[in-house]
């Protein structure tokens, strides 16, 4: 009987191997994960907490181990059937550099629904509303350039629920912010996932960012360890 | 001061010089591209010595009084020589023969000569010699007939390594078509380059430099981004802007000057290449090819100040704080008004100095001028109108609103890159619709269309005895279906002498009806009839029907002694024609049926035969020269029609495509490095996009848009500005535009080059789209 279906998980990963090189960065983790839940997977760096975020959303295939998303397992798809699955699925925030400089913020949050065939104006639209909702509406015609920090990851929280995502990743969304921005940046995106029924992988280093999930897991030399015991009990 | 400067200048030299991997992939990069500008601006530095060189040459192998008039007497060391140039394919060749009138140890010698050939004797050029050699030249060798070759001409006696030349030792030269020679070396009787090729030339040196200039430019941008962010670093640890500044001129002098050495290294290198490089029979000896001293102190000084002024000037558009780089949020706004007057002026500048141009006249410098400016005109009118449509584009598919956006937020860079198409394209089609008119002009002349595959034979002979056999000769010759003869001289009208003392003439032709019906569609024919021909284009003599004609010997003075006369009334029931052969400016003048005029009264008689040969077959024409022989005075072999240019013509417009597309490729290579450099800069962001699910074929579609929006609108423009300025250079030799459509090709080339500079950039683009950019540790 495999984790995904004893569990009721959204989203399994089960004994994952990966080396960049001659650096394992995962031996052998496991994850599981269930519908609006808000997981943190923590760790120190350099302890492999990005490259089984990247391993869980299809980004990075594993060398070995599986991934299984809604009894469908990654490994066993194609590259465009995995693409269509963060368009259509996932949502994503990243510590920096993850907006397009060039699209203002109103269209870089409609980015995700452009991709999936939105027209544009409806995409638009709908990028208004959760701009406003992020409350940072009010530079929805800057460029990321003319933006602040905490502004930007405000945007970027948007981008990653304004296609109503199962699942939002999340590496270090607060790792750039003050404790302010970034606190305020955790109380809105876990709102928002909650509401939404969202589940949220958050991969931070910040106990205090940590305390907005609901079940830890920690990654220490490239083994997950599931606090809750999910993973482990299947 | 002076010190600190020079330290700062060193720091940014050390940068560059020790920047690792990266650091030096940038270094090489703008030391090849400045490399290959400055190469190119030495050969064109050369080009004054090249053409000095072989002009010197040429004046040397010139008989040194074959211009005078005069007929030297026959002494020991004297030469008789006549002229042998003949035409094999599309090759011209030089050729002389050549006759000791003593001992031929003792005769002067043509340059580059170091034997003089007895009878049955010759010595070739290199080039000739290869060609008699292979089997391509077998229809040539039998021109020569058993003519032993018996030494090569040096290159003192040619004008290029891959000129065709010979002379051929004879023994049955007179004074009567030859010269005697007493020596080699003539200034004289050279022919002046004509106006419009003049103009031609100097537009071309302006359109082709121009380019390289924006390369050199462009190159010395490579890796911009990268050092602003490495001088943003400086700030932190106390650098001032001006320190910042001196430091970024530091490390782009680095890869500058290594270009420059790189570009002498490539010139020199290219330079023993180019010897064995013939294209439109131009070639030059390796040591032809040495810059002009000034030129290279002024390349060399020039390159490295135009790179200085480039980055400092590029720094001024960004703000280099202690915590980044900050691009100004918004960028001034392009203004208009200096752009569009540099274009009027450059109008302005040629409508003056075309005005002298009809009058054979050119002022280079100040045409030069005027094709710059109206050049540099369109291109600085590009940023401002890629800025000005980009700025209006909304909208689209994701593809496009990506390319779309990247382009509003910098659109100087794609701008800047694609200037150096603009000015080519706008070049070469100025000089495509010049030469478009000068074609049209030519094959009007020669009358193309109706004479295709017809050749005509000519010689002078002693007695109109000779004429049946030269037609027959030529009637066998292979390849030759059917011919047409004629027997031709010269008459005098009985009518009063111009202020010189000079009768009015006019050409005399008598042949049969089925000559005159074949040459000059005269209708209904009977011998006894007599016809005058008409041309538009050669002003002669009026002759009308009853005028009377001498046909005796003209004398070679007016004040000469007078032969007796004899007379020809033209019959009054002759009929004026006016045919394409006659239009092609052939023959103007009376032509008559034996019935009607007597040939063996005519004097100075020469016999001609219009040859018809089988369509498409080109060994017809060479099997003809073969019949006419080398004795080009005593008797010769052209065609009648097929596109006729001088040879200048045709260099110069293989110089144009060829130049063009060099230009183009250079432009492209550089666009390649600016959107590789430009993905590089990007790999997180494409990361994220990767993640998000963004498919393939958007990311792609995006780079092709983001190249193909600037370069078709330089293009347009570059049509619009190549047009405007082909019409005043046109106007200037008074000719009227003959295709309008000249940017069609041109432009097609460009839009081969957008595909070409994204399917290039692709590789780079699939490679950056993985994961690998999303690691931070």
């Amino acid at each position: 009987m495999t984790a995904q279906n004893a569990s009721g998980a959204l989203l399994t990963a089960t004994a994952l191997h990966k080396t960049y090189g001659a650096t394992a960065a995962l031996a052998g983790a496991d994850f599981a994960i269930r519908p609006g839940e808000i997981v943190a997977v923590m760790g120190p760096s350099g302890s492999g907490k990005s490259t089984l975020l990247h391993c869980l959303a299809g980004i990075v295939t594993p060398d070995s181990g599986t991934v299984f998303y809604r009894g469908h397992e990654l490994s066993g798809m194609s590259d465009a059937e995995r693409s269509a699955l963060r368009r259509g699925e996932f949502g994503f925030v990243f510590q920096f550099g993850q907006l397009v400089p060039e699209l203002t913020c109103t269209e870089n949050v409609a980015l995700p629904l452009r991709l999936a065939g939105v027209e544009r104006k409806a995409a638009e639209a709908r990028a208004r509303t959760w701009l406003e909702r992020l409350e940072v509406d009010d530079v929805r015609h800057h460029r990321p350039g003319q933006v602040s920090g905490g502004q930007g990851q405000r945007v970027a929280v948007a981008r990653a629920l304004v296609g109503s995502p199962r699942v939002v990743f999340a590496d270090e969304p607060t790792g750039a912010l003050d404790s302010l921005n970034g606190e305020r940046v955790m109380e809105l995106l876990s709102e928002a996932a909650r509401e939404t029924k969202a589940a949220v992988v958050l991969v931070t280093h910040e106990s205090r960012v940590a305390a907005y999930s609901d079940r830890e897991v920690v990654v220490r030399d490239g083994k997950a360890q599931d606090l809750a015991g999910l993973a482990g009990a299947a | 001061m002076r010190g600190q400067w020079l330290r700062e200048l060193g720091m940014g030299v050390r940068f560059a010089a020790t920047g690792g991997r990266s650091g030096w992939t940038r270094t090489l990069l703008t030391a090849v591209g400045v490399g290959f500008g400055v190469a190119v601006l030495l050969l064109a530095a050369s080009v004054p010595t090249a053409l000095q060189n072989a002009e010197a040459r040429k004046d040397a192998r010139q008989p040194d009084n074959v211009f005078s008039g005069s007929v030297e007497p026959a002494g020991p060391g004297t030469l008789l020589m006549e002229w042998g140039n003949t035409t094999y394919r599309d090759l011209g060749i030089y050729g002389k023969h050549v006759q000791a009138d003593g001992d031929p140890a003792d005769a002067v010698r043509p340059p580059g000569v170091a034997r003089l050939p007895r009878p049955g004797e010759m010595v070739v050029s290199p080039a000739l010699r290869e060609l008699l050699d292979s089997s391509e030249g077998a229809l040539l060798a039998e021109r020569f007939g058993d003519a032993r070759i018996v030494g090569t001409i040096a290159p003192e006696g040619l004008k290029g390594p891959g000129e065709l030349a010979y002379y051929l030792g004879a023994d049955n030269l007179d004074t009567s078509k030859g010269w005697r020679v007493t020596g080699f070396g003539s200034t004289g009787g050279e022919r002046p380059l004509d106006a419009a090729l003049v103009l031609l030339l100097v537009v071309m040196i302006t359109v082709f430099l121009a380019p390289i200039v924006v390369f050199i430019a462009t190159a010395v941008r490579f890796g911009g981004e990268r050092r602003d962010q490495r001088l943003a670093a400086l700030r932190l640890v106390g650098a001032d802007v001006s320190m910042t500044r001196r430091v970024a001129a530091g490390e782009v002098l680095f890869g500058t000057l290594l270009g420059v050495v790189t570009g002498f290294a490539l010139f020199l290198a290219g330079r023993q290449l180019a010897e064995h490089v013939t294209i439109s029979q131009i070639s030059v000896y390796a040591a032809d090819l040495t810059p002009v001293w000034w030129l290279t102190l002024l390349v060399m000084t020039a390159v490295p100040v135009v790179a200085i002024v480039v980055t400092v000037a590029a720094l001024h558009g960004v703000s280099i704080g202690p915590l980044g780089v900050f691009r100004a949020g918004t960028t001034r706004r392009r203004r208009v008004w200096w752009r569009g007057t540099a274009l009027v002026l450059g109008v302005a500048v040629l409508l003056y100095f075309g005005s002298t141009v009809r009058d054979g006249r050119v002022n280079q410098w100040g045409v030069a001028a005027g094709v710059l400016l109206m050049l540099a005109g369109v291109t600085a009118l590009l940023p401002w109108a890629v800025e000005r449509v980009v700025s209006r584009m909304n909208g689209g598919p994701l593809a496009w609103q990506l390319a779309t956006r990247r382009l509003q937020l910098n659109s100087g860079m794609a701008a800047r890159a694609v200037s150096g198409v603009t000015v080519a394209v706008a070049g070469a089609v100025a000089l495509h619709m010049l030469f478009s008119a000068v074609e049209v002009q030519q094959t009007k002349e020669v009358g193309r269309e109706s004479l295709r595959d017809r050749v005509e034979a000519s010689a002078d002979i002693e007695d109109a005895a000779e004429f049946e056999p030269f037609v027959q000769r030529y009637a066998r010759t292979e390849g030759v279906e059917s011919a047409y003869g004629w027997l031709g001289s010269y008459a005098t009208v009985d009518a009063e002498p111009d202020a010189n003392g000079y009768l009015p003439g006019t050409g005399v032709r008598v042949a049969d009806c089925r000559t005159l019906r074949e040459l000059f569609a005269v209708g209904t024919c009977a011998d006894g009839d007599a016809f005058l021909v008409e041309s538009p284009h050669v002003p002669e003599a009026d002759v009308r029907p009853g005028d009377r004609l001498n046909l005796a010997e003209i004398p070679e003075e007016p004040d000469g002694p007078r032969p007796e006369p004899v007379w020809w009334t033209v019959p009054e029931d002759a009929r004026t024609l006016s045919d394409t052969y006659a239009e092609a400016g052939y023959f103007v003048g009376v032509v008559a049926t034996p019935g009607a005029l007597d040939a063996s009264r005519l004097a100075e008689l020469s016999a001609g035969a219009v040859l018809e040969t089988a369509p498409g077959d080109a060994d017809a024409l060479e099997h003809v020269r073969n019949t006419a022989g080398l004795r080009e005075f005593q008797e010769r072999a052209q065609p009648l029609g097929g596109t006729v240019f001088t040879s200048e013509f045709v260099t110069i417009r293989n110089a144009l495509f060829v130049g063009a597309l060099v230009v183009m490729l250079v432009i492209a290579a550089s666009m390649v490095v600016s959107t590789l450099e430009q993905l590089r800069e990007r790999r997180r962001q494409l990361s994220v996009l990767v993640a998000f699910g963004t498919r393939r074929g958007t990311l792609g579609a995006s780079v092709l848009w983001q190249t193909a929006v600037p370069v078709v609108l330089g293009l347009v423009l570059a049509s619009a500005g190549g047009t405007g300025l082909g019409v005043l250079l046109l106007d200037m030799l008074g000719a009227q535009v003959t295709d309008w459509l000249a940017f069609l090709p041109l432009a097609g080339a460009g839009l081969g080059m957008i595909v070409l500079v994204t399917l290039a950039s692709l590789p780079m683009l699939w490679r950056l789209m993985r994961p690998d950019g999303l690691r931070t540790e």
